[in-house]
C-alpha cells in the first residue's frame, strides 16, 4: 500500500471584483473544478481542510469555517479543520492534507483557500493592537518598516523593490487570468506615488475576491486519475512571534529557519528549484525569501533582482502567474496553483521548459507565520 | 465618533504601562530574576517565564531604528502625513510610535529621539521628537554637576 501523498487536482473561480458572489461561494466553485480536474467525484472526498481568508475570518458567526464550507458541499468527513496562519496559510493546510492522508486519516482532501474582501471593504487596514494609537494601520505599515530596514542595512533602493514589481507584471502579461496583463515600466512605477513611504503603489499586491483549491490524494489512490502527478518533496514551517518590540523583528523572516532545512531534507540546493514561487503581499518580501532560502547572500537581494533575472526568460524567474503583486490576491493558493501547473507542463506561455521541481513560500500575519512547500514530477 | 483617537485599549497585563504615561512616565517591564526587560507586559517574563516582573523607569531617550511616511489616510483622527517609527530605547526595547515635531525629509534611522507626552482624546500617549545637540547638553549637564 502506497500512502504517500500527492496532487492530484487544482481548480480556481474568477478572481477579481466579483459583485454579488460571497466567499463561501467561490469555495464552492473551486472545490467543484479541483475534484473535475483530479477526475475525482464528490463521493469520493473525505477530508476538508481551510484557509479562510482575511475578511472571513475563522468564524463565519459561530460556526466555524470548515463546517460552513463543508455544509454546502454536503460533506460527512474523516478528517478537517481550519488554520489561521495568514498568508502562510494556503501552504500550511496542504501540508495538514500531506499529513493527514499519509496517516491515513482520509484518503482525498480538499484543500481550499477563498475570500472576498471587495464585498467587505477595509477588512486589510486593520490596526495590530495598541499601534493603532500611533497610526499603524495595514499590512503595508509592517512591511514598510521592513523595508526601510533593508535600504538602511544593504543599501536596497526603491528602484530595486520596483524591479520586483515590474517582473510580476511581465509575468502577468503571459496570464490570462491575471488581472493586471499591462507590463508596468520603472517610469509609471515611480511616478505612482507612495502608500506607506518607502513602499509606492505597485509595491503592494492586489486585493481580491476569488476562491482556489488542491486536492491530495495518496499514490494508490491517484494511480488511475487523470492527470499527472505532483510529489510532495517536502515542507515545513518557522514562526516569528516576537511582538514589534523585539529588536530583530523587521531584519529577518523565519523563513531563514525553515527554508534552507526543508531543501536540505529533500536533498535539494537553491540552484536545483526551477519554479520558484515566492509569497508576495509586499515587494520586499519577495527580495528577504530570496535571502532567507539562498537564493542570493544575505543583503544582496537589491542588486540580484535587477535586469529582469526574476522576470520572463530571466536565469531565476520567479512567480511566473503574476503572484499576489499582479495575478490576484489568492492567499497563496495560486501559487501552489501555478507551480503545479509547471510541473505537469500545462503553463501555456510562461511554461519553465524541463520544470521538474518547486518551492512555495507562505507567509503572514504581522510578519509572524511562515511555510514552505516543495513540489516535484 | 468616527473622529475619535484609535486609543490604546489597557488589558491587565498592559494598564501600568498606560497608567505611568498618564503620569508623562515611560516604564517597561524588567525580569527581576534574569533581567530581561520587555514590552508589552505579559503574565510572565518571555525570556524565563517567570512571574517575579517589576516596572521599571527609563528615560525616554532613544534612536530611531526604523521608520515609515503614511501618505494615506486610515482613520480620520490621524490625517496624512505622519510618521510612524520603530523607537530604540536605551534598554534596548523596542516600541512603535510617531515621530512628531520633524519634518519627514528630516528622519534618519539612527536620529537620537527624546519621549514627549501627547494628549490625545484626553489620554496621553509617548511620542518621539528629534533631540537637538544630544551631546552639548549631555556635557553642559556634567559640568554642571561638578561644580
Amino acid at each position: 500500500m502506497n500512502r504517500e501523498a500527492l496532487i492530484a487536482g487544482v481548480g480556481h473561480s474568477p478572481f477579481g471584483k466579483l459583485t454579488g458572489r460571497t466567499a463561501l461561494d467561490l469555495e464552492v466553485e473551486a472545490a467543484i473544478k479541483a475534484i473535475a480536474d483530479a477526475g475525482l467525484s464528490p463521493q469520493d472526498v473525505d477530508g476538508l481542510v481551510t484557509d479562510p481568508g482575511p475578511a472571513q475570518g475563522i468564524l463565519n458567526g459561530i460556526t466555524p469555517h470548515y463546517l460552513a464550507l463543508g455544509q454546502l458541499l454536503g460533506l460527512n468527513p474523516r478528517y478537517t479543520g481550519s488554520e489561521i496562519l495568514g498568508g502562510a496559510g494556503s501552504v500550511a493546510i496542504i501540508q495538514r492534507a500531506v499529513m493527514a492522508v499519509e496517516a491515513g486519516l482520509c484518503s482525498v482532501c480538499l484543500c481550499v483557500y477563498g475570500d472576498a474582501p471587495l464585498s467587505a471593504k477595509g477588512s486589510f487596514d486593520y490596526a495590530r493592537g495598541d499601534e493603532a494609537a500611533f497610526g499603524l494601520f495595514g499590512a503595508a505599515g509592517l512591511h514598510a518598516l521592513a523595508a526601510k530596514r533593508h535600504m538602511h542595512l544593504w543599501g536596497t533602493t526603491e528602484n530595486q523593490f520596483g524591479e520586483v514589481a515590474i517582473a510580476a507584471r511581465a509575468h502577468a502579461a503571459r496570464n490570462p487570468n491575471a488581472q493586471l496583463q499591462k507590463p508596468l515600466t520603472m517610469k509609471e512605477y515611480r511616478e505612482a506615488g507612495y502608500i506607506v513611504e518607502p513602499l509606492k503603489k505597485a509595491d503592494c499586491c492586489l486585493i481580491s475576491d476569488g476562491a482556489a483549491a488542491v486536492v491530495v490524494t495518496s499514490a494508490d489512490r491517484a494511480a488511475d486519475l487523470l492527470k499527472p502527478h505532483t510529489r510532495i518533496l517536502g515542507y515545513g514551517q518557522a514562526h516569528n512571534f516576537g511582538t514589534y518590540s523585539s529588536p530583530d523583528h523587521f531584519d529577518s523572516l523565519p523563513a531563514a529557519r525553515c527554508g534552507p532545512e526543508v531543501l536540505n531534507k529533500a536533498g535539494l540546493a537553491p540552484s536545483d528549484i526551477d519554479v520558484v514561487q515566492l509569497y508576495d503581499c509586499f515587494t520586499i518580501v519577495v527580495l528577504m525569501q530570496l535571502e532567507a532560502y539562498g537564493f542570493c547572500a544575505k543583503g544582496e537581494a537589491g542588486s540580484f533582482v535587477e535586469h529582469g533575472r526574476i522576470g520572463p526568460g530571466g536565469s531565476l524567474p520567479v512567480n511566473t502567474s503574476g503572484g499576489l503583486l499582479a495575478e490576484a490576491y489568492g492567499g497563496g493558493m495560486l501559487h501552489v496553483i501555478e507551480a503545479v501547473r509547471q510541473l505537469r507542463g500545462e503553463a501555456e506561455d510562461r511554461q519553465i521548459q524541463g520544470a521538474e521541481t518547486a518551492l512555495i513560500s507562505g507567509h503572514g500575519l504581522g510578519m509572524n507565520t511562515h511555510t514552505t512547500l516543495v513540489l516535484g514530477v | 465618533m468616527e473622529n475619535e483617537y484609535p486609543l490604546p485599549q489597557p488589558t491587565p497585563f498592559t494598564e501600568s504601562f498606560w497608567d505611568a504615561c498618564q503620569q508623562e512616565l515611560l516604564q517597561v517591564w524588567r525580569c527581576k530574576v534574569c533581567g530581561h526587560p520587555f514590552l508589552p507586559g505579559g503574565p510572565v517574563c518571555p525570556e524565563c517565564w517567570s512571574d517575579d516582573l517589576e516596572m521599571q523607569p527609563v528615560s525616554g531617550r532613544g534612536e530611531v531604528f526604523s521608520f515609515v511616511v503614511y501618505h494615506r489616510t486610515y482613520h480620520p483622527a490621524i490625517p496624512a502625513p505622519y510618521i510612524v517609527a520603530s523607537i530604540e530605547l536605551e534598554n534596548g526595547v523596542h516600541l512603535i510610535s510617531n515621530i512628531i515635531d520633524c519634518k519627514p525629509e528630516m528622519v534618519r534611522i539612527g536620529m537620537q529621539v527624546q519621549v514627549a507626552f501627547k494628549q490625545k482624546s484626553g489620554f496621553k500617549l509617548p511620542m518621539f521628537t528629534p533631540t537637538v545637540h544630544t551631546n552639548t547638553t549631555f556635557q553642559l549637564k556634567r559640568g554642571n554637576s561638578s561644580v
